[in-house]
């Protein structure tokens, strides 16, 4: 019992760093912005998050900063592929090359090459009196970390966003169909920026997450293919905000699940039980490839005097 | 009666080029005015200055007596101009009701007041005759609703004028009836409609008022009394066109260039698919398929130029069996497409006029050296100037890519292609159509003058009129077979439309 719900528990902690990406992904695509960089908007969040709460010690401050650097790194990819109507493809993985490499160089810049571990305190879990007595479901949703509610009350925002508001739907149309949305009065270009700095930002927050509320510490490739899992999440997850929550919950599980083996002294390599995560990805992705169905004008450059 | 609009000495240039030339044009209320002209005379780049995409170079426009600015498409929606586009501005995987609702400006609040916004837009539907299916998704419904949402959706969003571009291109006769009584409708409730569309039938049908386009300038402007078929016609391309008579020729003792005997392909589908299948073409003749779209001339054209292979019988080239079917080896027995879809099949968008029209032969000496290692780059240039002079391709330069030209030019690209290859068999589905009459009688003009050269023609259209003006010979396609035989000289037309459906 105590096995199944530490489990539990590291299930939801470890969901909410690939939540924050997928959900960056999803106000991506949702303006036709098809983002394979969140790899590296999530390390220069990873970083920065990192060095912003070794340096003043508020891991909020961290946070913040994240998403600032995930903005900032983002709009490369937003001028290319928006302005420039270049290659969505070729700049996110511009940014998936040039964003970790640029945090371990400022990395190294700051702390040297010196093999000492530094350390930050992670944010620590506030317990909403009352709810945490709830067996089961009291310790797994009720006494997290304050960023593990903000994301999911996040989720349940996104939810209502695309599905009720005027806003949402407009934003959605974009995505879909940009020259409709045009003829109706929407600023298109404008939704599409918005959907970048929304994405930077979510990001570098989910990258943030990884130092300053799960590892306290920075290593080169902390983010470990979670902004490619992410992309899956969303897939998976068929655009829609409840549905993201599902798929990352599974691969959080998958990755509670090969922690909790590794550590559990079965004798087998425990680089097998690592590539559980990720083969459950290329499995999922495999077995509903075939039905995919994204916003319809995904990736397509938006021209104002297209014929 | 009251002027709505009026635009004033409008300019377009793009470059050098003037898409719109000095053009005046008003709409009164409660008006339908018909704008005509072939393609590229300059209507859609009008229409796109009226709803804010494009910015004129000169000129003023004027709503209700006052001057206006119409700076982008939200604006132009402010001022209650509504343009229903020829392929529609609608989100498929949004329901009817999104559509009609997004970007909407009136309504207040962060939420969607559903039930609210659903009694306007049930009101408006009442009130104009526009049936809609409210909840379902834009993909499962008919073109002919698409068409009444996107009315639909430019009324809700306080449209006064209303811009129809070709509407009635994609609808079925039924469905344009059903257009036409909307449209009176709307005039009825002192809405004015701008009604571009070249089909002369309707245009006499439904205008008040005609202005004619032709090269960016206004030709002129007509009441509907005044005016005919004719008179129009002869407006809109510059010179007097004679109902053209074409003879008709029995080749029946010619060569027989391309045989199908007893075809079978997918033989389950009724539409899409061929069952036991017969057919000659002889040298030198045109032989129309009729039919009603969808009843296996898509097949039959694909299965003719070796890009799908039969499930049972036989195909001869030139009297000689097909033993394996793929386009190149039908390519070099003599065999050419014009096919349906000119931008999916046709050509290819993004390359160039002169690229497009050496795609098959760039292997040829004339164009490269090599076998297709090193392309003549100038040799490609100078011939496709001579072949964009003799197909009459108008255009700003050959390097111009093949996207940006309209429909009947890019259909002279693939006819210059197609037909410089000296063919043996030519096969040509719908060639004319969206095209504009000058284009259509071009293409027509060329296809006679391969018929004398001696080219077997196989007409494939859904354009009956087509059919009975240009076959030698007429056979009918009904659910995958061949239906009837006809002679084209005195066509026994009840027979044949009879034989259409199955009869």
């Amino acid at each position: 019992m105590d096995w199944v719900s530490s489990l539990l528990l590291a299930t939801v902690r470890l969901a909410i760093p690939v939540l924050l990406i997928s959900l960056a992904e999803l106000y991506g695509q949702r303006a036709g912005m098809v983002n394979i960089g969140l790899e590296g908007l999530a390390a220069i969040g990873a970083l920065v998050g990192f060095l912003v709460c070794y340096i003043t010690g508020s891991n909020w401050l961290g946070l913040l900063c994240g998403a600032l650097a995930g903005i900032a790194v983002n709009m490369i990819y937003a001028f290319s592929t928006i302005t420039l109507c270049a290659n969505h493809t070729v700049y996110g993985m511009a940014i998936n090359i040039f964003a970790p490499a640029l945090a371990s160089f400022i990395y190294r810049v700051y702390f040297g090459t010196g093999s000492d571990l530094k350390q930050i305190v992670t944010m620590s879990s506030v317990a909403i009196p009352g709810l945490k007595d709830i067996p089961i479901i009291g310790g797994l949703l009720f006494d997290q970390s304050p960023m593990v509610y903000l994301t999911l009350l996040f989720v349940v925002f996104t939810a209502v966003f695309f599905g009720r508001t005027r806003a949402g739907l407009s934003y959605k149309s974009v995505g879909e169909h940009p020259q409709a949305a045009a003829t109706l009065g929407i600023n298109v270009i404008g939704v599409k920026y918005l959907a970048c700095v929304i994405c930077g930002a979510l990001s570098g927050i989910g990258g943030a997450y990884l130092t300053t509320c799960y590892s306290s510490t920075y290593t080169d490739g902390i983010v470990a293919g979670r902004g490619f899992i992410a992309l899956a999440a969303v897939i998976f997850g068929r655009w829609s905000a409840g549905g993201i929550l599902l798929a990352c919950l599974f691969f959080g599980f998958c990755d509670a699940l090969q922690i909790k083996l590794q550590v559990s002294g079965i004798a087998i390599p425990y680089q097998f039980f690592q590539m559980i995560p990720y083969l459950a990805t290329v499995l999922v992705l495999s077995l509903i490839g075939a039905k995919q169905a994204g916003p319809r004008a995904n990736g397509q450059p938006y021209r104002r005097e297209q014929r | 009666m009251e002027e709505l609009l009026r635009m004033e000495h409008i300019s377009k240039r793009f470059g050098n080029f003037y898409a719109n030339q000095d053009i005046n044009f008003s709409v009164a209320k409660g008006e339908v005015h018909t704008l005509l002209g072939e393609n590229g005379a300059g209507k859609s780049t009008l229409m796109n200055i009226l709803i804010g995409l494009y910015q004129p170079t000169e000129g003023k426009i004027f709503l209700n007596g006052q001057e206006v600015r119409i700076d982008s498409p939200s604006q132009a929606v402010k001022l209650g101009i509504g343009m229903v586009h020829q392929h529609f501005m609608l989100v498929e995987a949004m329901t009817v009701f999104d559509n009609i609702i997004l970007g909407d400006k009136h309504a207040k609040g962060v939420f969607i007041d559903r039930a609210a916004r659903r009694k306007e837009i049930e009101a408006l539907s009442e009130k104009y005759g526009l049936d809609v299916q409210l909840d379902k998704l834009i993909t499962d419904i008919s073109v002919g609703e698409q068409q009444r949402t996107e009315i639909l959706k430019a009324l809700y969003h306080g449209a006064e004028l209303l811009i129809l571009d070709e509407p009635s291109a994609a609808l079925t006769d039924i469905e344009v009836e059903g257009l036409f009584a909307i449209m009176h409708k709307l005039i009825g409730e002192g809405k004015s409609i701008i009604f571009i569309s070249h089909k002369m039938r309707e245009v006499l049908r439904i205008s008040d008022r005609i202005t004619i386009l032709r090269l960016g300038k206004v030709v002129g402007t007509v009441n509907r009394a005044d005016t005919d078929g004719q008179k129009l016609a002869n407006l809109m391309i510059g010179k007097e066109l004679t109902e053209s008579q074409y003879e008709k020729i029995d080749a029946s003792g010619a060569e027989v260039v391309a045989e199908l005997d007893h075809v079978d392909f997918n033989k389950e589908s009724k539409h899409s698919g061929l069952s036991d299948l017969s057919l000659k073409i002889h040298a030198g003749e045109i032989v129309g398929v009729a039919g009603v779209d969808g009843n296996g001339q898509t097949q039959l054209a694909q299965l003719i130029t070796g890009v799908l292979a039969p499930d049972a019988g036989e195909v001869h080239l030139k009297g000689k069996r097909v033993a394996v079917f793929d386009p190149n080896g039908f390519i070099e027995h003599g065999v050419c497409h014009v096919p349906e879809d000119r931008n999916l099949q046709g050509l290819i968008g993004d390359m160039s006029i002169a690229e497009n029209l050496v795609l098959k032969d760039a292997d040829d000496a004339r164009f490269s050296k090599g076998r297709g290692l090193l392309l003549k780059k100038r040799a490609i240039g100078d011939y496709a100037r001579r072949m964009a002079e003799k197909y009459d391709v108008r255009c700003t330069s050959v390097d111009q890519s093949v996207r940006s030209l309209s429909g009947g030019n890019q259909q002279k690209v693939i006819l210059a292609r197609e037909l410089e290859n000296d063919p043996a068999l030519l096969v040509m589905a719908h060639p004319t159509r969206g095209l504009d009459i000058g284009a259509t009688s071009f293409v027509h003009e060329q296809m006679i003058g391969a018929r004398e050269r001696g080219v077997g023609i196989l007409l494939i259209s859904a354009d009956f009129d087509e059919i009975l003006e240009m076959s030698d010979r007429i056979v009918v396609c009904f659910e995958g077979g061949i239906m009837g035989e006809f002679s084209g000289k005195n066509p026994p037309v009840e027979e044949i439309s009879l034989a259409m459906t199955g009869k």
